[in-house]
């Protein structure tokens, strides 16, 4: 059942070795000069074909969609085509609606915390074997990205660049399980620490807040900010990350666990920031949006 | 001629894997891989070397393109292993249909399928190895399960030009060459 001749089995052998090989090289802390040579060219071919791909995605929908309709006389056929046209145009001016509200919601952000960003446009969502929650964005280090920076949208907290080419960059998104970032309450300033996914005994979750003080008050509906690390890298402060909807005291617990609801929807990802420069000084809770209830009761 | 045809197939379908499938926003994580349903069509019509040779070039592509969030060579390891594993199969059992016809979709599909899985499975099984905190019992079945009935669905977009391009191609180079040809069997 398994027949093979000789020299297939040594050029099995051999390109297994490559791999591991690879794999050792790469997974080893720090850069290394082959494997980050080979990610750069892979990112040449990559950048031009996703720009391709997000020109070519938004006419070949509308096309798709004009084919729908079919006609029976010239004149139906015209007033269909400029219906057609008018809907399309109407359709172009919604997406760019929506793309301008989603930076102004960016810039609005960027406004109240004092930081830096550059714009950028998700073009990835999904990796090809699931398990990492990373996302490819379209711009890199030409446009002054690099490695361990925060990445932001309107609501907050998107996550931090992990990679970044000369014309794209991936980008951890807070919900990784490999994912953790300083966190610390709104206004009681108790600080710990928001991991992606689910912390061991902790509740199921996207996010999970792990509070060092076990005497800290913390309730739901409480929200967690970014605490700012080290000159801003990777994470700069204040950048809201979400909502707190279920805490969990475990007994004999270290620590207290919480499920986090949070700020940014991760399934919509479309414009997002990073930030380039962080703040002069901490912006504290100044770009967390008011609370609602406030709002209603004035 | 059919190398060139090959080649411009199985990259295509990497290119088409990280820019078009990768950019779908799947709620469940796992998308369909086009990548795994390109190589085992060329596993199915090559010699076992061939396909170990294109599963590995395959794979390091997907590693290399972004969002390169794995080590490199994981992907490359475990395709690699499989193309091989399917081209053996496929060439000792001789399963390929009445007269080593070209195999039938719900074939390419099956076959898509188990390599799928086994990748899924091979893929975490690296991980678990490397220490990669991302896998667990619960994401490594339900990124399998997913990913291979995604793939299995979206094999035959795939897999069928690719058989298709590989059979026409063959009959042109390789007919007269290839001699008087068991009746069963590649």
């Amino acid at each position: 059942m398994f027949r093979d001749s000789r020299r297939s089995r040594v050029l099995l052998a051999v390109l297994v070795a490559v791999a591991v090989t690879l794999l050792v090289l790469d997974a080893r802390p720090g850069g290394n000069p082959v494997t980050s040579a080979v990610r750069a060219g892979g990112e040449l071919v990559f950048a031009p074909a996703a720009t391709g791909v997000s020109w070519a995605t938004t006419p070949a929908t509308a096309l798709h969609e004009n084919l729908l309709g079919g006609s029976d006389s010239e004149r139906v056929a015209e007033l269909e085509q400029a219906n057609a046209d008018l809907r399309d145009e109407l359709r172009a001016a919604r997406i760019d609606r929506e793309r301008a509200e989603q930076l102004d919601a960016l810039l609005g952000l960027a406004g109240l915390g004092g930081y830096e960003i550059v714009p950028a446009q998700a073009v990835t969502h999904v990796t090809a074997r699931g398990y990492a929650d990373t996302v490819t964005i379209d711009a890199g280090t030409d446009s002054g990205i690099h490695p361990n920076m925060t990445v932001v949208n309107g609501s907050g907290l998107v996550g931090k660049v992990i990679e970044a080419g000369p014309g794209t960059a991936t980008v951890m998104l807070a919900t990784d399980v490999n994912s953790a970032v300083g966190a610390r309450m709104e206004a009681t300033r108790k600080i710990g620490v928001v991991r992606g996914g689910t912390a061991p005994g902790g509740p199921d979750a996207k996010l999970t807040l792990e509070l060092f003080d076990l005497q800290a008050p913390v309730k739901p509906g409480d929200r967690v900010v970014t605490l700012g690390s080290h000159e801003g890298a990777p994470f700069v402060p204040g950048v809201p990350v979400g909502t707190v909807k279920e805490v969990q005291a475990a007994p004999g617990a270290l620590s207290r666990l919480a499920r986090i609801a949070p700020a940014v929807d991760f399934a919509s990802l479309d414009v997002v920031g990073v930030v380039v420069e962080g703040p002069e000084e901490d912006p504290r809770d100044s770009v967390l949006p008011p609370r609602p209830d406030e709002e209603d009761r004035s | 001629m059919r190398t060139a045809a090959t080649l411009l197939l199985v990259s295509g379908a990497v290119l088409a894997q990280a820019t078009i499938v990768n950019r779908l926003p799947f709620e469940w994580g796992a998308g369909p891989d086009l990548v795994i349903a390109a190589v085992v069509a060329v596993a199915l019509t090559s010699t076992p070397a061939a396909a170990a040779g294109c599963g590995f070039a395959a794979g390091l592509a997907m590693d290399v393109l972004p969002p390169a969030e794995h080590a490199m060579g994981r992907y490359a390891l475990v395709l690699c292993v499989a193309a091989y594993l399917v081209a053996l199969l496929h060439r000792n059992t001789g399963s390929a249909g009445p007269l080593g016809g070209r195999p039938s979709v719900w074939a390419v599909m099956g076959v898509t399928a188990v390599a799928s899985a086994g990748v899924g499975l091979g893929y975490a099984l690296v991980g678990v190895l490397m220490d990669d905190p991302r896998v667990t019992l619960a994401a490594v079945v339900v990124n399998t399960l997913v990913g291979t009935v995604l793939t299995a669905l979206a094999s035959p977009l795939v897999a069928l030009p690719t058989l298709w391009a590989r059979g026409a191609l063959s009959e042109g180079d390789f007919a007269t060459v290839r001699g008087p040809v068991t009746p069963r069997g590649w």
